[in-house]
């Protein structure tokens, strides 16, 4: 117990911006989601897609989800 | 030239409100980071994920600064590709899908300079990605696992862009000669696996080959240059610039609707 709580002090700062660059990748999807009025298939599958695959489902999003209008 | 820095300057546009500018160096950024981080951890991830009875004991080498790059660099020339691909499978033809193509060429505008423009800004875009990424990966390496030979570093990097440029090259070529992204994103991916595939496993008849240039990229960081690093370099800038003019040559024959 005692020693996983010390790796994870230690663990937490070297992977913090991990976490940030995905953030960033999630919510600017999220966004263009969001202010798209059409994308290729139900925008709610969308939300699953780009929140749940890991930094290829936003990828997928900008690729192929959305239109270019 | 004028001509050209207008459609440069569209296509950066382009590449912004397509998102491009932003996903493609977070993403190789996002793999770059990953891959000193992994190697750091995965005496403690094995320790804690592996079905290994108590008490047993994970003996690992310390991995060496330089192979912690090189295999950065290998994850770039895997994941890192497709991502490429990705982001240029359509760049020309769904903008002649779409009729963009068409709307843009009415003007007075070359054809040479339309896909010449679009080249070079799928270039900065791709070696700006690769530096970012790889900066990410040099900083966490010397953080985690020990200093890197900045020279080394450097050259394996300006190696690697010329790999990535020859796949981006192709990529752009493919959206030129066919109409469907996928077609283009398969058969370019498919001649850059085929180049790097021939050239690991006849190293000595293929020396010059361009697909040695990965591996060349790796030897730099891991020590062992091959005697033909000069004549792999100049290989791998001929053969982009025979794609490119491949690509121009069947854009100014290309019909538009």
């Amino acid at each position: 117990m005692n020693e996983s709580t010390m790796e994870l002090s230690k663990l937490l700062p070297i992977i913090a911006p991990l976490f940030v660059i995905q953030l960033i990748l999630v919510i600017v999807a999220l966004v263009a989601l969001a202010k798209a009025s059409q994308t290729r298939g139900p925008k709610w599958l969308w939300v699953l897609v780009i929140v749940f695959v890991n930094i290829i489902g936003p990828v997928l999003f900008f690729v192929v989800g959305r239109r270019n209008d | 030239m004028s001509q050209w820095m207008i459609i440069w300057r569209k296509e950066l546009l382009e590449l912004a409100r397509s998102y491009k500018l932003l996903w493609l160096p977070l993403v190789f950024l996002l793999l770059g980071v990953s891959q000193p981080i992994v190697t750091y951890f995965l005496p403690d991830i094995l320790a804690n994920a592996g079905n290994f009875p108590q008490g047993t004991v994970i003996e690992m080498p310390k991995p060496q600064s330089g192979e912690v790059l090189a295999q950065t660099l290998q994850q770039y020339g895997m994941i890192g590709s497709l991502i490429v691909a990705l982001g240029f499978m359509g760049a020309v033809s769904s903008e002649r899908n779409s009729g963009a193509a068409s709307m843009i060429l009415v003007k007075p505008i070359s054809r040479s300079a339309y896909l010449l423009a679009k080249w070079t800004a799928m270039l900065v875009l791709v070696w700006g990605s690769l530096t970012i990424g790889y900066l990410g990966a040099w900083y966490y390496t010397s953080l985690l696992i020990g200093e890197v030979d900045a020279i080394r570093a450097i050259q394996a990097l300006l190696v690697f862009a010329l790999w990535l440029s020859v796949i981006g090259t192709l990529m752009i070529a493919g959206s030129v000669w066919l109409r469907s992204g996928a077609a283009a994103a398969f058969s370019a991916l498919g001649l850059a696996i085929l180049l790097s595939l021939t050239a690991s496993f006849l190293p000595s008849a293929l020396a010059w080959s361009p697909g040695q240039l990965p591996g060349l990229a790796s030897g730099f960081l891991l020590g062992s240059i091959p005697d033909a690093a000069g004549m792999i370099i100049i290989a791998g800038a001929v053969l982009t610039a025979a794609i490119l003019y491949a690509a121009v040559w069947r854009m100014r024959r290309m019909e538009l609707p």
